[in-house]
């Protein structure tokens, strides 16, 4: 304690401090919190320099090529005497396998998570939360070496019975519901009860068979394809869905969860069911925040690496339909990958240069992707704390 | 609708659910199983008496008495065989020359087949390679080995419309009439006796180095890069990480800086990992000169900056979960602010942030793209603790790629190359493990 006392100035004699030492406390308080200021906005420096060190050695190659054959042309031949550098096609890949494995994640993973946030009991939820923490801890590479060495001799060997079978697990229980719905609903109408039921299910029997015949039909037309080669854009597809799931899942738990209780007992006391209760209510409320996800979950595969590098073939062409999920495709990070090793020794030239463009476009779609999302997570929060 | 159906409808969208979190677990299992069942292999394995005269010759390890009497037991059974190709050799030199030419493609290949099976055969000169000086080390191998000794492989191109099928052709009966034709029986029935199989569990795998490209030997090397990569990352993200989630929690006012600063927090985490590669090689290497080309330090700092971002999130979160109250009676008591934090708030929100740290240590080891170029090399030997400002590393996730992707004989050491994923894969999921018990503990503790 100070032995100047000043007990006029409005403060308890016990705190009181000479001016001198108060200054001196107040500078350090200053400079202790500028530098972490400084610590915390190293994060933010990152992220300018990494913005700035890859756009500056993708713009030569831009200011050497143009962008015309950049975006344009399908021919990569960055080899060649004169070298071509068309990347459409490993863009093309790059969309068509992120694609595919949203159009798997996505409604799996949101299932997922509403089954999560409200149909599972507390108990079971601990015990499934480390299998999702688990999916998502596997190491990429990991996943890469079962896509290549267990999944792709799969695909090669078994493909049209593996396309069947998974066809018949999926289909077939939506196709019964869906039969027994209709049959339901086009009934409805008549007045009778005894009748009402021989009638629905003399319906539904017929449109059983249909569905039967169709499954029946659309499954053997699976089992005759083969799949020349098990590296192709449906292998990658399926594992980078399974990595792609954890983030989609926690992330639209979180959305959901923040729909508070009062909107789901509301719904509950106006007669709905569970399934109602979700899909009408408490989903059009987390949807922002679940679109949030989804866009999270796209961008983890557009920005895999390894996986697409060790099984999607490689091949820098638009599959033959553009649909051809069998064609073996190449991606953007991939190429990266693969073809720095080449590029290294000849820094300087377009060859080099053109991996960072690719960085530079799989940074600014990252950016622009993650600043939406964002956005929308904040929106959300601030609606629903409004309510 | 009728409540019937209604009720039909919700039970099965609760199917549904349980349907795609069961399709989750099963993911899990099927891609784990091969990678355990397999990987294990690599550990535990019955062990033929080559690889334990490797054991001897190239780590000096086991009993050279024993493994001396098992291979004079084991060579003359060796012999036999070798006999019979010299008789054949002898008939093979006083047949005419159309019948030579005949036996002569096909007796390399046998002869191909043996060098595999057994290592050198008399007459050879002693090959350079390694790879070539000992036959196969593994009875499984051993067992494959065999099989391309006894059968032929032949392609069916009997069908245009259909990619070629191949199929087998004892080489018995190709040899038939000749003294060869005893060899293949021979060999078959006393292969055993040749290989002197033996329950193996080989520790080594974890702690050798390796021998030519991964034939023989263990992983080592590639486990201390990992190692030191990941420690790294962690040296260098972990403070950087807590004090800035001090300062967000702490200190930051609502306000645009700080918003930023999360923006920028939240981009940094959604990069691609080979654009931080990309970053790394044109910051770290080709502007900083923090080393002559890869090195550990330059992965290590890449990888720092990939995992900032998870650190500063768990970090955040854990001093947020440290009640008020602490907070508020220390400065009651007269703290200064920076006293609180150092005093109270950090030590009780210490395991929440080791949570994160173990994670993002997790994701360090496991991360392949950022050290591609920054790091990583295909080949080399454990470097020293003094060497990771200038020389690279080999890394257990690199070079699983490298292996299984690039080696020249990446079918014949599929055994090593699982026996790296698996090892890979433990350390990870051991680390988040830990992670999940430390964090199960945290919560029964804030419980009371």
């Amino acid at each position: 304690m100070s032995d100047e006392v000043t007990p006029n100035k409005g403060r308890s004699s016990a705190f009181v401090v000479s001016e001198q030492k108060r200054k001196i406390q107040k500078i350090k308080q200053k400079t202790g919190e500028g530098a972490l200021l400084l610590i915390a906005s190293f994060v933010a420096i990152v992220v300018l320099f990494i913005f700035w060190f890859v756009a500056r050695d993708a713009v030569p190659f831009f200011q050497i090529k143009g962008f015309s054959e950049f975006f344009g042309s399908t021919n990569w031949y960055p080899a060649d005497d004169p070298a071509e550098f068309g990347a459409l096609a490993i863009i093309y890949g790059s969309v068509m396998v992120t694609a595919g494995s949203a159009l798997l994640a996505v409604p799996m993973g949101v299932i997922a998570s509403i089954c999560l946030s409200d149909i599972l009991p507390f108990s079971v939820r601990q015990y499934v939360k480390p299998v999702i923490e688990m999916l998502a801890a596997i190491p990429s590479v990991a996943y890469g070496f079962f896509a290549l060495v267990v999944f792709a001799p799969l695909l090669q060997n078994y493909g049209g019975p593996i396309l069947m079978w998974t066809w018949w697990v999926i289909s077939a229980p939506f196709l019964l519901i869906a039969v027994i719905v209709a049959a339901e609903l086009m009934t409805a109408s008549i007045e009778k009860e005894s009748s009402k039921k021989t009638a629905s299910t003399v319906v539904g029997l017929g449109l059983g068979a249909i569905a039967l015949a169709f499954l029946y039909f659309v499954g053997n037309k699976l089992n005759g394809i083969t799949i020349l080669s098990g590296t192709n854009a449906l292998n990658v597809s399926i594992i980078l869905s399974f990595m792609a799931l954890p983030t989609i899942v926690s992330v639209s738990e979180d959305a959901l969860q923040a729909v508070g209780r009062d909107l789901r007992e509301g719904s509950y006391a106006l007669g709905a069911t569970r399934a109602e209760t979700i899909i009408k209510t408490v989903l059009p409320a987390a949807s922002s925040g679940i679109l949030a996800a989804v866009i999270l979950g796209i961008m983890r595969a557009l920005g895999e690496t390894m996986v697409v590098w060790m099984a999607s073939g490689n091949s820098s062409a638009i599959p033959d339909p553009f649909y051809n999920y069998l064609d073996s495709v190449r991606t953007l990070t991939a190429t990266i990958a693969g073809d720095m090793g080449e590029a290294d020794q000849v820094t300087g030239s377009a060859r080099f240069h053109v991996l960072f463009a690719m960085g530079l476009l799989l940074l600014i779609v990252s950016f622009v992707s993650n600043l939406i999302s964002e956005r929308i997570v904040v929106r959300q929060r601030k609606i629903l704390s409004g309510q | 609708m009728n409540l019937g159906t209604r009720k039909l409808l919700d039970h099965s969208f609760s199917a549904l659910g349980f349907g795609s979190i069961v399709i989750m677990g099963l993911a899990l299992l099927v891609v784990l199983t091969p990678i355990v069942s397999k990987g294990i292999g690599a550990l535990v394995f019955q062990g033929t008496i080559e690889h334990r005269k490797i054991l001897l010759n190239e780590f000096q390890r086991g009993d050279a008495n024993a493994i001396g009497l098992q291979e004079a037991e084991a060579n003359e059974y060796r012999q036999n065989a070798f006999a019979m190709l010299a008789a054949f050799d002898q008939e093979l030199d006083q047949m005419e020359w159309s019948e030579q030419s005949k036996y002569r493609n096909n007796y390399d290949q046998v002869k191909k087949a043996l060098r595999h099976l057994f290592g050198p055969i008399p007459g050879d000169t002693e090959p350079a390679l390694t790879r070539f000086r000992y036959g196969q080390t593994r009875w499984d191998k051993a067992e494959e080995a065999l099989h391309e000794l006894l059968y032929e492989q032949k392609w069916d191109y009997s069908n245009p419309d259909v990619i070629a099928k191949p199929y087998y052709v004892s080489r018995a009966t190709e040899f038939e009439g000749t003294s060869l034709v005893k060899l293949f029986s021979y060999v078959e029935e006393n292969l055993d006796k040749m290989m002197l199989p033996e329950w193996t569990f080989y520790w080594g795998f974890i702690t050798d180095k390796s021998i030519d490209a991964h034939f023989f030997g263990g992983i080592w090397p590639e486990i201390q890069g990992t190692i030191f990569l990941a420690l790294g990352a962690m040296l260098f993200a972990f403070p950087l990480g807590v004090i800035a989630a001090i300062y967000f929690t702490e200190y930051a006012k609502d306000g645009f800086l700080t918003s930023m600063l999360r923006s920028a927090n939240s981009t940094l985490a959604g990069v691609p990992s080979i654009v931080f590669g990309l970053f790394g090689l044109a910051f770290f290497i080709n502007t900083m000169h923090v080393s002559h080309s890869k090195s550990v330090l330059a992965g290590s700092l890449t990888l720092a900056i990939m995992i900032l971002p998870t650190i500063i999130r768990a970090a955040e979160e854990a001093i947020l979960a440290v009640p008020k109250t602490y907070k508020e009676a220390s400065l009651g008591l007269g703290s200064t602010k920076w006293n609180t934090i150092v005093t109270v708030i950090l030590p009780a929100a210490l395991p929440g942030i080791l949570t994160g740290g173990v994670i993002s240590l997790g994701r360090a080891a496991g991360e392949t793209a950022p050290i591609i170029f920054t790091a990583a090399v295909s080949v080399g030997t454990a470097i020293g603790i003094g060497d990771v400002l200038n020389s690279p590393t080999p890394a257990l996730s690199w070079n699983i790629y490298n292996l299984a992707s690039e080696h020249e004989a990446a079918a014949e050491i599929r055994h090593v190359q699982y026996g790296m994923v698996l090892s890979l894969v433990s350390i990870v999921l051991l680390l988040n493990l830990s992670a999940i018990i430390l964090r199960a503990r945290i919560s029964k503790k804030l419980k009371g």
